[in-house]
Parts: C-alpha cells; structure tokens; sequence
C-alpha cells in the first residue's frame, strides 16, 4: 500500500465500522469465556474450545494482545481521522470574504448549491434581520467585483464530533495509563494496628472498626475510624465508608468488606463431668489452662465454617460463622481423656470426638474473634485522564446534536447570476429548502416574516 | 389507594392507549390519535403516583429491585413516547410503542418478581445509585423508541403493490429512529458509562473492571457508535443502520435482564 492508501486507509470511517463490529465480537465472547482461571479450569469444562482459548488468550480476553492491538488500531483510526476533519473544518470556519470573490472558489464541499433567478438589491437589508432574527452571524459585504452574504450560527456543532472523538483519545489514553502504572494494596487491619503504606512515607492506623446491622441482620454499612500517621504524627483523622473513600497524597482508600480473625477466637467452653460436677472457662485458640486435679485443656484450633472433605480433613467452608467448631484437647496427668470437634448449638454432637470418660463432655458455649477491616488502597494516574476524557466526551454530543451547524452564502460576481450555497452538517437538502423558503420570504417585500410573530 | 393499585390502573390506562392508537392507524385516526395521547398522559400521571408511594415508603431510589427497575423503564419508554408524539408524531410507531410500554407493565405487575423492598447493601447506598440508574433507563427509553421505528422500517417493504412508493414513509421511520438515538445516546452514554464509572471509582476504586455488566453496556453503547458511523458511509444508511439499531436495543435488554441471569459479577444484586 502506497502512503497515500494508507492514510486514507487509517483515516476512513469504513475501517472504524470494522473495527468497531470487531471489538463488539470480541467483547461479546469474554462475557461467555469465564475470565482469569487457570489452564486447567478451561480443559475441564470447555474441552471443545480449550484449544482456541489459550493461545489466543481468551482467558483473559481484555488483556490479550489480540483484543489490545484492534483497540490500539482503533485509537490510531481516532487520531488519524480528527488530524484530517479538523483542519477542514477550521478552514470552514476561516474562508470569510476573501476566498469567496475570487474565481477559483475553494469553497469547502460537500454543500448545496442553486442559482438563484436574480439578485436580492435592497432586500439584503431585509434578509440580514430574518437571519439574525434566527440567531445567525451576518456579515455582508460588497466590492467592486461583486457582492456577498454570509450567515452563520451553530459553530460548537461543527466541531462537535471532533469534541467526542477528542475524549474519547483520552479517555482511552487514561485507561492505558491505568492499566500500566495503576497500583492497588489489600489492607486487613485490626483495631489498633498501623501498616505502612509501601512506597509511601506514610502509615494507616484503625482506630475504630464498627460493622451496623439492618434489623433482619444484613450489613448496613462498615466504619474505619482510621488516622494516617506521618513520622508518628497523626496527620488526619477520617472514617472510611463503603463509597465514601479517604483520599490521600495521591492515594485512594477504600471500605472493602471486613472480616473475623478466626486465629485468634476466644472460646467460652463449658466442661462437664457429670451432671454434678460442671465448670465454663475462656481461653484463646492455641492457649492451654489448667483444671483441678492436674487436668489441662487446650483449645487447638477453630473452624468458623465446619465441613470434612473426602479424605476425612477438617475445613472451613466460608469464612462465615455458619457452623463454628472448635477442636479440643483435655489431658489428665499424662493421659489423654477427650480430643475432639466440638460445635457451637449443637452440644449433643459427639461424632468427631474421643473420649475416655463416657460422662465427659465439651460444649463451645460461645466464640468471638477481633474483626479486621479490609481495605483497598489504590493510586491510579489514568483516572483523571478518563474524568477529562468523559467531560469533552459529552459536551461534544451535546454540541452534535443540539448544536447543528449552518452555513448560507450568497455571492455574486459582476456578470454572473447570483448563486447559494447552503451547508450543514446532516440534512443538507432539507436545510437549503428552508433556506429557499427563507428567501424567498425577503423577495416578497410587503409580505412580513410570518414566522417571527 | 397504594403504589399497586396506581400501577394497576396505569396498567389499564396504558392499556386503553394501546389500543386506540392501533384504532388510529385505520382510516382517519386522528381522533383517535389524540384520544390515545391523552390516556397516555393519564397513564403516566397514575404511574408516577405509583412510584412516589414507593419511593417515600421504601426510602430507598425507585430502581433498586427488579420490579422496581420494569417499572421506571416502562415510565421512561412512556414519557419518550409522549415527548416524541408531540415533537415529531409517532405515526405507526406510537401503537407499537405502547406495546412494549404494556409488556413492561405486565413483567412488572406478574408474579415473577417480587414485590419486597430489600435493604441496601452498603454499596448501593449512594446518591450515584440516583443518577447512575435513572439517567440510564431515560436514555434506554429513548433507544426503545430507535428500535420499534427500526423493526418497522425493516418490516416496511420497499414497494407494495398497487400502491406507489412506500419511500416517504420509510423515511420517515429513518429520521425518527435517528432522532430518538440522537436523545438516547446522550444519556445513555453520561447515565451507564460517565456515571457508572465515577460510581465505579468510588465504591469500588477502580473505575473500570470488564465486569460483565460494564461490558455489556459498552457493547450496547458501541452498537449506537456504529449505528451513527453506518449513517456517514454511503450504502449502509438504510437496512444495515436499522439492523444495527434493532440489535443494540437487544443489547441493552441484555445488559438489563441477561447479565443478572444468565452472567455473574459484581453487579448482580438484584
Ligand atoms: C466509539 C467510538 C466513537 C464514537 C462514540 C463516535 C461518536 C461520534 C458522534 C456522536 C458523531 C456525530 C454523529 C452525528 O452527528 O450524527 C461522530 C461523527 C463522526 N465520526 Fe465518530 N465516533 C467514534 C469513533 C470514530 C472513529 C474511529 C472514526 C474514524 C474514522 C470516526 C469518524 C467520524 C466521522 C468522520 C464523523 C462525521 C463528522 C462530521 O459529521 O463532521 N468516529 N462520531
């Protein structure tokens, strides 16, 4: 392809509309294609595509060189195009009176023309105030090679398109950006703990992390009351909310969700010997405490979530309290007497238990973990770029499509019949009708401008 | 009275619309065509009742259930029918209109969606939850107006015979289409992706994720960019710019009913 082709290839509205059909397809496909899983998940449950998937990098569709470059193309088709429309429309918008005397009119096309059957002498005056009245631009002038008029109104709307395209080279422009250099950090921190922020001279430290309720016990809101600290100094203090984020040298703080620190649950155990003989303790997962009689408990570990898998092992489902249990250990002397999963509300459940004494029992009267707030701090230099982008992006539709363009001459040289040439930007042949029908309003000179009344 | 026995009666006063704009379309309808107008007035009057009762009962924006969401878009596509009835005369697209505007009405008031109102979950409370839904649906009705004009333009035969050319009226459904877009895809485009977006950045930090929702309304969105580009290039004004307004519509029912069956993500509260 010579220069030439290629430019007019990158600048044509008919590769965009491939190119569009084409990141329309595509985008369809990643909403079908689970997304970012790894290579076995596709040879599992889509044997019959895994091999078109994976080396095209379907699997992560939005990312993949293949979906990247038709948007970068599309980027270029964006650039290349409003580089060719705005010098046009800039001359549009120059060409005043010079050009439009001289013989070899470079009057920008496409526009309607027609002659008209003569020339409108002392009516100018009247014309001019139909179009002003109408929100036109006048300018009317005369030398003594002929004369024109020019009306014109709606220049927002002949840039208007550029305007949209404009954002949208930013907007795209901001989200390369992101994606290249923007950074997120998950924070988990509870009451009391301060965590540097990497990179950052600064540290984050929850104060107060409260989780309110709706009565029928869904999540209303979470709070972090937290303070950024800056070489031990508190610089600011501010609770984070969902959507109400904490923002910070260029840093973005978000209220993700919460959740409990199952580690370290404290357990209200209660340890029957016999109906007689009966005592509750609280103690720490992990910590051991002595009984009477040299008895020894130890709380092993704790499972907010119980379920057993094949293999027979213990595992926590979710990391709700949906059916917590703790695995406890009780040892008299050097002898063993109870060992064992035992559940909170469900005392008589005696399954996953060893014991000696058949009288022994464990019961988990009552558990609570420190909750953790979870935090998502993110810096992100594309967002403003995109903000930025957005703004033009809307204005420009605006200005498309409330703003129309219009543009009327009437030039005539000496010697040659009058001539108008009308143009806007979409419905030309309508416009020069009702430029016509405007006309022809000023040659009628004793009937008045009906539509002003 | 409550907010169900205001949408059943908007229900029926739609209803009534409908039909007297089918009546308007034989012979010479124009009584007809004012009559339906103003049930359609009536209708929207009832309907908006309807959603204030809920609205200041729940506490909560109108559109944060599924019902809820029929109904505003049925609202919206009925106030963009009146808007264009009375700027450009709908012509045979208003009774076809109404249609859509009473299945709307008919998914809203069925069974099938509950009619609960749920508690918000943290990152739905938020005033963009607002601008973000409303600005949307008012657009989408826009585009719902785009894709009846289209279908019937598609369904509209070059030559009938007997009769001369069916090009004015073809024309006419043309104009109409573009400029129900020209309304639509200004809002839509601030609604679902600048709103959507900056709602985006705030309760979830990032502005964009390929979420399956965000995709799905960018590819709706795209459909209406190729629309506006089919309509520069020589040889797809006509057909293929219907065709495609047709299916970008569809898209945006998927966008709205789809994704939240048939897709999972982060948008799948209702
Ligand atoms: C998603 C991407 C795009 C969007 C949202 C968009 C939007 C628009 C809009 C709203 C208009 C005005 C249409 C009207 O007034 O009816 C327009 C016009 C136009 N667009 Fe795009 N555009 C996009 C991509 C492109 C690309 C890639 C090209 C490259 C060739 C392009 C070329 C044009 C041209 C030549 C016009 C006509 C300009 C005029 O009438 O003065 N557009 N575009």
């Amino acid at each position: 392809m010579n220069p030439k082709g290629a430019w007019k290839f990158l600048t044509s509205v008919r590769l965009a509309i491939a190119l569009l059909i084409l990141i329309i397809v595509l985008a369809t496909v990643g909403t079908f294609i689970p997304q970012e899983r790894e290579a076995e998940f596709y040879q599992k449950n889509l044997p019959g595509i895994s091999g078109l998937v994976l080396p095209l990098g379907l699997d992560h569709l939005y990312r993949s060189p293949l979906f990247l470059s038709l948007v970068f193309l599309f980027l270029l088709n964006l650039i290349f195009c409003s580089l060719q429309q705005i010098p046009a429309k800039f001359r549009r918008l120059k060409t005043d009176q010079e050009a439009i005397l001289s013989a070899s009119s470079i009057i920008l096309e496409p526009q309607e023309r027609s002659h008209l059957e003569r020339w409108l002498e002392t009516d100018l005056i009247q014309l001019t105030s139909i179009f002003r009245k109408r929100h036109y631009r006048v300018r009317v002038s005369a030398t003594a090679d002929g004369k024109t008029f020019l009306a014109r109104k709606g220049w927002p709307g002949l840039f208007g398109p550029e305007l949209v395209h404009l954002g949208l080279i930013i907007i795209i422009a901001g989200g390369l950006i992101s994606a290249i250099f923007s950074q997120r950090i998950s924070l988990a921190l509870v009451e009391g703990q301060t965590e540097k922020i990497p990179g950052r001279d600064f540290s984050l430290r929850l104060d107060r992390f409260t989780t309110e309720y709706y009565p029928d016990g869904s999540v209303r809101d979470w709070k972090s009351l937290v303070s950024v600290l800056e070489n031990d100094q508190v610089r600011l203090q501010k609770t984070i909310e969902v959507n109400h984020p904490l923002k910070y040298a260029g840093m973005s703080f978000f209220q993700m969700s919460y959740g409990h620190d199952w580690d370290r649950t404290l357990l209200e155990l209660e340890i029957v010997w016999s109906q007689s003989r009966r005592r509750t303790v609280t103690l720490k997962v992990g910590e051991t405490i002595h009984l009477e009689d040299g008895a020894r408990l130890r709380a092993l570990s704790f499972i907010p979530d119980f379920q057993v898998d094949d293999s027979g092992q213990a595992y926590s489902r979710s990391a709700e309290a949906a059916n917590p249990a703790a695995l406890v250990e009780m040892a008299e002397g050097d002898k063993q007497v109870f060992l064992g999963w035992v559940f909170h509300g469900h005392p008589e459940l005696s399954r996953y238990q060893r014991r000696t004494g058949p009288e022994l029992k464990v019961d988990l009267k009552n558990f609570s973990a420190p909750s953790f707030s979870v935090l998502e701090a993110s810096s992100d230099p594309g967002t403003d770029l995109v903000w930025a982008g957005s703004g033009l992006l809307v204005l420009g539709l605006l200005a498309s499509f409330y703003l129309p363009y219009r543009e009327v001459r009437l030039k005539q040289r000496v010697g040659s019949p009058p001539v108008l040439l009308t143009y806007a930007r979409k419905n030309r042949d309508a416009f020069h009708r009702e430029v016509k029908t405007l006309l022809s309003l000023a040659n009628k000179k004793d009937l008045k401008d009906k539509g002003d009344e | 009275m409550n907010e169900f026995s205001f949408l059943l009666l908007a229900f029926i006063t739609y209803l009534l619309a409908m039909l007297t704009g089918f009546l308007s379309l034989f012979g010479s309808g124009s009584q007809w065509r004012k009559v339906s107008y103003f049930l359609g007035l009536g209708g929207l009057l009832l309907h908006s009742l309807s959603l204030t009762v809920r609205t200041v009962h729940s506490g909560q924006p109108p559109f944060t259930t599924m019902y809820e969401s029929v109904s505003f878009l049925a609202w919206s596509c009925v106030l963009a029918v009146i808007i264009f009835e009375r700027k450009f005369r709908l012509e045979k697209t208003g009774p076809y209109l109404w249609l859509v505007v009473v299945a709307l009405m008919a998914l809203a008031s069925s069974p099938a969606l509950p009619k609960a109102v749920n508690p918000l979950v943290p990152a739905l409370q938020s005033y963009w939850l607002w601008l973000h839904v409303s600005v949307t649906l008012l657009g989408e009705a826009f585009l719902a107006v785009a894709f009846v004009a289209s279908l019937i333009y598609l369904l509209t035969p070059e030559k009938k015979p007997g009769q001369p050319s069916q090009e004015a009226r073809r024309q006419n459904l043309d104009q109409l289409a573009y400029r129900a877009v020209a309304v639509g895809f200004p809002l839509f485009t601030l609604g679902a992706l600048v709103f959507g977006m900056i709602w985006a950045s705030k309760a979830w930090g990032r502005y964009w994720g390929w979420d399956p929702k965000e995709v799905w309304s960018l590819i709706t969105w795209l459909f209406y960019a190729l629309y506006l580009h089919t309509r520069l290039v020589h040889g797809w004004k006509g057909k293929k710019s219907a065709l495609i307004a047709v299916l970008g519509f569809l898209a945006a029912l998927f966008t709205f009913f789809g994704v939240n069956y048939f897709l999972s993500g982060l948008h799948s509260y209702a």
